[in-house]
C-alpha cells in the first residue's frame, strides 16, 4: 500500500503525466475486459457494411472486410499491452542478468559485454528485421525479438549501475559478513536497482509499441489476422484516400499510448535516485 | 569463404536481380544518401534552434509547449506521419509528388529533390524531437556551472551567454548523440522508404527480406554496420576536438 502511495506521489503537480497515467489505466482496462467492451466480434466480416464511416453502430467505422474498427481497436489494446509487457520482461530478464553478471564477475563481463557490443552495432529496427527473417511471424516471436533488441541497451545500463553499486560500502559489508555471490547480487545489489529498472521498463514499453507497429507495417511483425493497432494501419493503408478514418483511430491510439508512457517514464525518472539519473536513456 | 570474398570487394550475387550485390546496393545509395543529407539538414535546422529556445525560456509556457511537442513527435510512428503527409500535401494540396524518386541525372535534375521533401521531413520529425530534448537538457546542465554565472555577472548580453558560453559547451553532448541519431535514421529510413516507395537501401532490405534474397540482406547489413562503426569513430574523434578535456589515450 505504501509503495503505491509513493508511486502516486510522483504525479503530484504533474498534470500531463497524470493524464498519461489515466490513459494507460484505460488502455489496461480495455485490454483486460476486451470481450466485454467490444460491441462486435473483431474477426467477423460484414461485406455489406464495408468501409462504412464512423457512426452508429460502427463507432470507428469498418475496414475493407467490413470488420468493426472499434472492436478491433479494443482487442488491439490487448495486443499492445501483451507486446509491451512481454518485451519488457524479455529485455529486463535477459539484459538485466547479462548486465549485472558482467559487472559483478569482471572476467565473464569482458566476454558477455563484447557480445552485447556486437548486437548494439545494429540499428534497432534492422536487428529486429534480421531476427524476424529467421523466425516465423507470431505474437511470441515478435515479443522475443523486440525484447532482445532492448536487452542490449538494458544490459549496458545495468552494467554501469551495478559497477557503481559494487564499489559502495554496503556491498563490502555484505561480503565481509559472509554473503555469497548470489546473495550479494540479488539481495543487496538488485533491490537498489528496482526503481531505475522500473523507469527503464516504462521506456522499453513505449519504444516496443513503435517497433511493433513498424514491424507490422513492413509485414514482418504479428500475423496479419491478429487485431493489433499496427496491423490495422498496415492493412488499411491502401484505403487512406477513401477511408482516412481507418488510419486516424489506430494511429491516434498508438501515439497517445506511447506519449503517455513516455510522460509517466519521465516523471518517474525525475524522482529516482540521482546516482542513476544519467544512466537511463529515455526519449 | 564469404569473408574472404568480401575483403576482395565481392559481396556475392543477388538471387533476385542476378547482379553483384555491390552494384545492387550502389543503385540504392544515391537515394539513401540524399535522403539522409536532407534529413540531417532538417534536424539541425529545427532541432537546434528550438532546443536553444526551449532552454533559454526554461519553465515558461514556451518551454512547456516545445518540450511537450517534442515528446509528442517522438511518439508518432514514422509511417503514420508519412501517410498523412502524403494525404495532405500530395493528395490534398498537390504540392509534392507522393512517391518514387528519379535520379538527379534524369530529367529535371536538381528539381527532382522535391520528391525527397516529404520523406525527409517524415524522417526528421522524431529525430529532431530527440535533438530538441537533448539540446535543452544539456544546456540546462551547463547553465548551472560557474563560468556561466561569471559570464552573466560580467554583464554580458543574455543571448551572448546562451550562445557563446552555454550552447558551445552543450554542443559536446549533442555531437555525441549524432552516432545514435544515425542508427535511428537507418531504422526509420527502412520504414520511410517503404511508405514513399523510394528506391533506396532501406526499401531494398525489406524487399530482400520478403524475397528471401539472402546475399543482398547480408551485404546491406554489412555495409550499414560498417558505416555505423565509422560514424561512431568519427563522433569519438570529433568529441576529442570539441572538448579539450577528453583525451583519446
Amino acid at each position: 500500500m505504501s509503495a503505491l502511495m509513493t508511486f502516486l506521489a510522483i504525479f503530484r503537480g504533474r498534470k500531463l503525466a497524470t493524464a498519461g497515467l489515466i490513459w494507460l489505466c484505460i488502455v489496461a482496462f480495455a485490454a483486460i475486459a476486451a470481450p466485454l467492451i467490444a460491441p462486435f466480434d473483431p474477426f467477423e466480416f460484414d461485406p455489406v457494411a464495408r468501409l462504412s464511416e464512423p457512426g452508429t453502430p460502427y463507432l470507428f467505422g469498418t475496414d475493407h472486410f467490413g470488420r468493426d474498427s472499434f472492436s478491433r481497436a479494443i482487442y488491439g489494446a490487448r495486443m499492445a499491452v501483451m507486446i509491451g509487457l512481454g518485451s519488457v520482461f524479455v529485455a529486463l530478464s535477459i539484459g538485466g542478468l547479462i548486465g549485472m553478471l558482467s559487472a559483478y564477475f569482471t572476467r565473464l563481463g569482458h566476454v558477455l559485454m563484447r557480445g552485447v557490443d556486437v548486437l548494439m552495432a545494429f540499428p534497432a529496427l534492422l536487428l529486429a528485421l534480421v531476427l524476424m527473417t529467421l523466425l516465423e511471424r507470431s505474437v511470441t516471436n515478435t515479443i522475443i525479438v523486440i525484447g532482445i533488441v532492448y536487452a542490449t541497451t538494458t544490459a549496458r545500463i545495468l552494467f554501469g549501475m551495478t559497477l557503481k553499486l559494487k564499489g559502495e560500502v554496503f556491498v563490502d559489508a555484505a561480503i565481509c559478513s559472509g554473503a555469497g555471490h548470489s546473495s550479494t547480487l540479488f539481495r543487496h545489489i538488485l533491490p537498489n536497482l528496482i526503481s531505475p529498472l522500473l523507469v527503464q521498463a516504462s521506456f522499453i514499453f513505449a519504444f516496443a509499441q513503435l517497433q511493433a507497429a513498424a514491424l507490422d507495417f513492413l509485414g514482418l511483425g504479428l500475423p496479419p489476422e491478429v487485431p493489433s493497432w499496427g496491423n490495422m494501419l498496415s492493412e488499411e493503408r491502401i484505403y487512406v484516400t477513401r477511408a482516412p478514418w481507418l488510419l486516424i483511430f489506430p494511429g491516434a491510439l498508438i501515439i497517445l499510448s506511447v506519449f503517455s508512457m513516455n510522460l509517466v517514464g519521465d516523471a518517474m525518472r525525475d524522482s529516482i535516485d540521482p546516482r542513476f539519473k544519467d544512466d537511463i536513456a529515455g526519449v | 569463404m564469404w569473408l574472404g570474398n568480401v575483403i576482395q570487394g565481392d559481396l556475392g550475387t543477388s538471387v533476385f536481380f542476378r547482379k553483384p550485390v555491390l552494384s545492387v546496393i550502389g543503385d540504392g545509395a544515391e537515394t539513401s544518401i540524399l535522403l539522409a543529407t536532407m534529413t540531417m539538414f532538417w534536424i539541425v535546422l529545427f532541432g537546434i534552434p528550438i532546443g536553444i529556445l526551449s532552454a533559454t525560456r526554461h519553465g515558461t509556457w514556451v518551454d512547456q509547449v516545445t518540450s511537450g511537442g517534442a515528446m509528442l513527435f517522438a511518439s508518432v510512428p514514422t509511417f503514420w506521419l508519412g501517410l498523412y503527409l502524403i494525404l495532405i500535401f500530395s493528395v490534398g494540396l498537390g504540392w509534392f509528388p507522393s512517391s518514387g524518386f528519379p535520379s538527379l541525372s534524369d530529367d529535371g535534375g536538381v528539381a527532382n529533390l522535391r520528391y525527397l521533401i516529404l520523406p525527409s521531413l517524415t524522417l526528421a520529425a522524431p529525430n529532431a524531437a530527440l535533438i530538441i530534448r537533448l539540446v535543452r537538457a544539456s544546456m540546462l546542465d551547463v547553465a548551472r556551472e560557474d563560468h556561466v554565472r561569471t559570464a552573466r555577472a560580467k554583464g554580458l548580453h543574455p543571448a551572448k551567454v546562451a550562445i557563446r558560453h552555454v550552447f558551445r559547451n552543450a554542443l559536446i553532448a549533442v555531437a555525441a548523440a549524432f552516432g545514435f541519431t544515425f542508427a535511428a535514421l537507418v531504422s526509420e529510413a527502412v520504414v520511410t522508404e517503404t511508405v514513399f516507395s523510394l528506391p533506396g537501401i532501406g526499401r531494398l532490405v525489406v524487399q530482400s527480406i520478403l524475397r528471401r534474397d539472402y546475399p543482398v540482406i547480408q551485404g546491406v547489413i554489412l555495409v550499414i554496420v560498417i558505416l555505423y562503426m565509422v560514424i561512431n569513430l568519427l563522433v569519438d574523434l570529433a568529441y576529442a576536438r570539441l572538448d579539450p578535456r577528453v583525451s583519446l589515450k
